[in-house]
């Protein structure tokens, strides 16, 4: 028997929301209807991937989506773009930059967003902006405070796939490796494949480590698109549903 | 947070605060003027100058793009900018580095706008604090009447307009500078500020600054290497003065 389709619709009500640490000045957190779903992980972990297909399942369901990503600001992404390319910024710096960007995302995309009543779905969070820093020797209760202006998301999947298995998958989508993504600026090898496999290592082990703080989902990324996207969904579905 | 003489750098800063039109950028250029004639290494910064940020912040002030978080956020990238690639290592040269604003302008300007406070002091937790931080307290209304005289035309920000004081961007100045010089005085004691009478005459304070920095540094320490040569900032070289010899007695 065919159901309706509007009632196959959940409608979600708001839940209570909260901010990491001091928050923004002047947001009302009251009556956020919306959900904010963050996928975590390293480039060729699958991210973009799952977001699209999250997309389709849930525009599918009736639900409005936005998304956001890093780097993607109105106000600085030029600009952080240029810095990066030159590699002239140092660490305090960039992380700054980075956290103006993220800043900007949330105050107009994220929270309208969640006012709006829509799902917003987030490539990546501050978990990766903080790893990043702190695998660069940056203080780790700095990086907390910067980033108490950060929304805590409904859930936050991180795709865990080992570095031997992204250097396959950079090499087949690009055939190089990235510079940032290889960690070529800690000057941990010469060797650009020895760096990403370091870096990667480094990075996967920090992010176990804030896995800890910020008790997110660690999804094994090695299975196919579709198994682990029905994992997300059925997740998702129960945040929708208020459970 | 400690000062650049607990951290054990050879080098001591030295910042000016207060008010828009409280004297203090004509107090700082002075003090610079006799280290440089003295031959001692210095290095002067300004707030909001690194060049890296500065189309971003331009861009973002022109279109009125900011919040108070996100002015926070630029600045702190700014002064971040400054304080890596030029503070820290001519500090670590043993440079005395003069400083037009430093953390305090943040500390008081991003409260005022509603940040909490602590998040800001932590957004600033990497800078080490200046040796010596002078602060020209000048009566709100002697500093408004500097800045409001001529009936300049008031940036947005700098009018505080985005906290919607008032819709008038002059009455809206008055209350944001009241403001900010209650934030200054209330840090004041915490973080030493040497408080001078910003209503005096020009050479009064001058001397003040001169005297306190010989008192509070060891000058000597500072000294260029005789050669090569001192020779004047190139921006600060005034035109060649006609030399007329005198007669021999």
């Amino acid at each position: 028997m065919r159901h309706a389709p509007q009632n196959q619709i959940v409608i979600p009500s708001p839940t209570a929301r909260r901010f990491y640490g001091h928050g923004i000045p002047g947001v009302d957190l009251e009556n956020l209807a919306g959900r904010l779903i963050v996928v975590e992980g390293a480039d060729g972990s699958g991210r973009s991937t799952q977001i699209a297909m999250l997309v389709e399942w849930l525009e599918g369901s009736g639900h409005a989506t936005v998304q956001v990503g890093l780097k993607r600001s109105t106000l600085v992404s030029e600009e952080l773009e240029r810095a990066q390319e030159g590699n002239i910024l140092s660490r305090s710096t960039l992380s700054l930059f980075y956290a103006t960007d993220f800043a900007d995302q949330i105050e107009n995309i994220i929270l309208p967003g969640l006012k709006a009543g829509f799902v917003v779905l987030a490539d990546r969070y501050i978990y990766t902006l903080m790893a990043r820093d702190m695998v660069r020797g940056m203080d780790e209760a700095w990086l907390k405070n910067l980033y108490g202006i950060a929304l805590e998301p409904d859930a936050v999947f991180y795709l865990n796939v080992p570095p031997e298995e992204l250097v396959q998958r950079s090499f087949a989508k690009n055939t190089a490796l990235d510079y940032w993504e290889s960690g070529m600026d800690l000057g941990l090898s010469r060797d650009m494949f020895d760096s990403f496999m370091k870096y990667q290592t480094t990075m996967q082990q920090t992010f176990r480590h804030l896995q800890t703080t910020y008790g997110f989902t660690i999804v094994d990324g090695m299975r196919g698109a579709e198994a682990i996207n029905a994992d997300l969904r059925k997740k998702i579905s129960a945040i929708l549903a208020g459970k | 947070m400690k000062t650049f003489a607990e951290l054990n750098f050879p080098g001591r800063l030295v910042a000016v605060e207060g008010l828009d039109g409280s004297g203090k950028s004509t107090q700082i250029y002075l003090l610079k003027r006799w280290l440089e004639l003295e031959g001692l290494k210095v290095y002067f910064s300004e707030w909001n100058s690194s060049e890296l940020v500065k189309s971003a912040t331009s861009k973002a002030k022109k279109r009125e793009l900011l919040t108070p978080t996100t002015f926070s956020l630029i600045h702190a990238t700014d002064f971040a900018d400054r304080y890596e690639r030029h503070l820290v290592p001519l500090l670590r040269a043993g440079y005395i580095v003069l400083c037009d604003r430093y953390i305090f302008t943040a500390f008081a300007r991003d409260v005022v706008r509603g940040c909490p406070p602590e998040w800001v002091r932590g957004l600033y937790g990497f800078a080490g604090l200046p040796d010596l931080t002078f602060f020209f307290k000048a009566d709100l209304e002697v500093s408004l009447h500097r800045i409001l005289e001529g009936r300049p035309q008031l940036k947005y920000f700098e009018a505080g307009m985005d906290l919607r004081l008032s819709t008038d961007p002059y009455e809206s100045f008055r209350i944001f500078q009241g403001r900010i010089l209650e934030q200054y005085l209330a840090m004041s004691t915490e973080f030493n500020f040497l408080v001078l009478d910003a209503n005096q005459l020009v050479e009064k304070q001058q001397a003040v600054v001169r005297q306190l920095v010989a008192q509070r540094l060891d000058l000597s320490a500072f000294r260029r290497a005789e050669r090569p040569p001192p020779r004047p900032t190139p921006s600060l070289r005034r035109p060649a003065a006609k030399v007329v010899e005198e007669p021999v007695e």
